[in-house]
């Protein structure tokens, strides 16, 4: 992988990972139809994937990091006496309770699950079964609406702390569907969300939110694989800065879009960009 | 669930997962891994983790004393 093409993929990564599209999908199926040769599933891949995952990660830490800093506070207070008396209380209960199924499902099975599907013709096929999700989602959603306005709309529906816990295991353990190369973890946990009741920017806040733990303990998990002989980490750190800004950004334009934005559009998009993948990908243009 | 019995159980589940977590960083547990030796760290963080919520768990199940 040559210098600009790191940093194609961080920024491609860092934009991909958090808008409802599939940054997987997006990294098996790009690469394949501008004709680069290396492939996710090489292992020296591992570690540069690793400093986009921190970088993403990262930018989430500091988007919420006065939450963070209330939710770890509220974790340890609820732990030791064993009762959620606030709402950043249960809001650390409930992280745990929907990341607990994500990783136990990643540690055992994402290997398994990427290295079966990880070719660009099964990314375009589940991107377009992605879209589909969305459009599911939302078409669930709009039958449990009423109102004129889309702020009449959302009004009924509750903030992320209001989820209930067997919800949030559901959409927790929804994540595991991404590793499936184009199925998107943020589509599928804000969608998740708003079939449990919450409004669409309390769903995109808990998707982020719910997010940010895997990402980032996937990520210092497989740290030591930055060490191994012969890795450009200079290069890769570049590229995961610019992951980190893509992802920082795509955050912030996301929760101002979901205040009275629908999932429509990316499901349209994925549908669209997944069909056109598996025409470009069949005539081999 | 407010109960003795649930949060003992938690309890020993908690105790449960702190050995396998163990067994798996010290690379005596090689069950549902990718390679077939050395420590497994991966698991091993997941099975602490599972312990605290078990231990967090166990304290959420168990019967409070009126104040």
């Amino acid at each position: 992988m040559t210098f600009a093409q790191a940093l194609f993929m961080g920024l491609l990564q860092g934009a991909s990972e958090l808008f409802p599209v599939s940054s997987l999908g997006h990294a098996v199926l790009v690469p394949s139809l501008l004709h680069w040769s290396f492939r996710q599933s090489d292992p020296s891949f591992l570690p540069f994937l690793v400093l986009l995952h921190l970088g993403t990660a990262t930018a989430l830490v500091v988007l919420y990091r006065h939450e963070w800093v209330e939710i770890v506070r509220g974790f340890f207070t609820a732990a030791v006496r064993g009762q959620m008396k606030t709402e950043s209380e249960r809001l650390a209960m409930l992280l745990l309770v929907g990341t607990i199924p994500a990783a136990v499902l990643g540690v055992f099975l994402e290997s398994r699950i990427k290295s079966l599907f990880a070719s660009p013709y099964e990314a375009a096929g589940f991107l377009v079964a992605n879209g589909a999700l969305m459009l599911g989602f939302e078409a669930v959603r709009r039958r449990r609406e009423s109102g004129a306005t889309r702020a009449e709309q959302e009004a009924r529906f509750g903030a992320a702390e209001r989820i209930s816990f067997p919800a949030a295991a559901i959409v927790g353990a929804c994540q595991a569907l991404a590793f499936l190369p184009g199925i998107s973890r943020s589509g599928i946990t804000i969608g998740g969300g708003l079939v449990a009741g919450l409004r669409h920017e309390e769903a995109a806040r808990f998707s982020f939110l719910l997010a940010t733990p895997v990402i980032l303990g996937a990520g210092l998990i497989e740290v030591p694989q930055l060490f191994a002989r012969g890795v450009p980490v200079g290069e890769y750190a570049l590229a995961a800065v610019l992951a980190a800004i893509a992802a920082y950004a795509s955050a912030r334009f996301l929760l101002r879009y979901f205040r009275s934005g629908r999932l429509d559009p990316y499901g349209w998009y994925c549908i669209v960009a997944g069909l056109a993948g598996l025409a470009l990908l069949h005539f081999n243009l | 669930m407010k109960s003795s019995g649930f949060a003992v159980a938690l309890g020993v589940l908690g105790v449960i997962f702190v050995i396998v977590a163990l067994l798996y960083a010290v690379g005596v547990l090689q069950i549902a891994t990718s390679s077939t030796s050395g420590p497994h760290y991966k698991h091993a963080v997941l099975f602490a983790v599972l312990a605290v919520a078990s231990f967090v768990g166990a304290n959420f199940a168990r019967p409070k004393a009126a104040v």
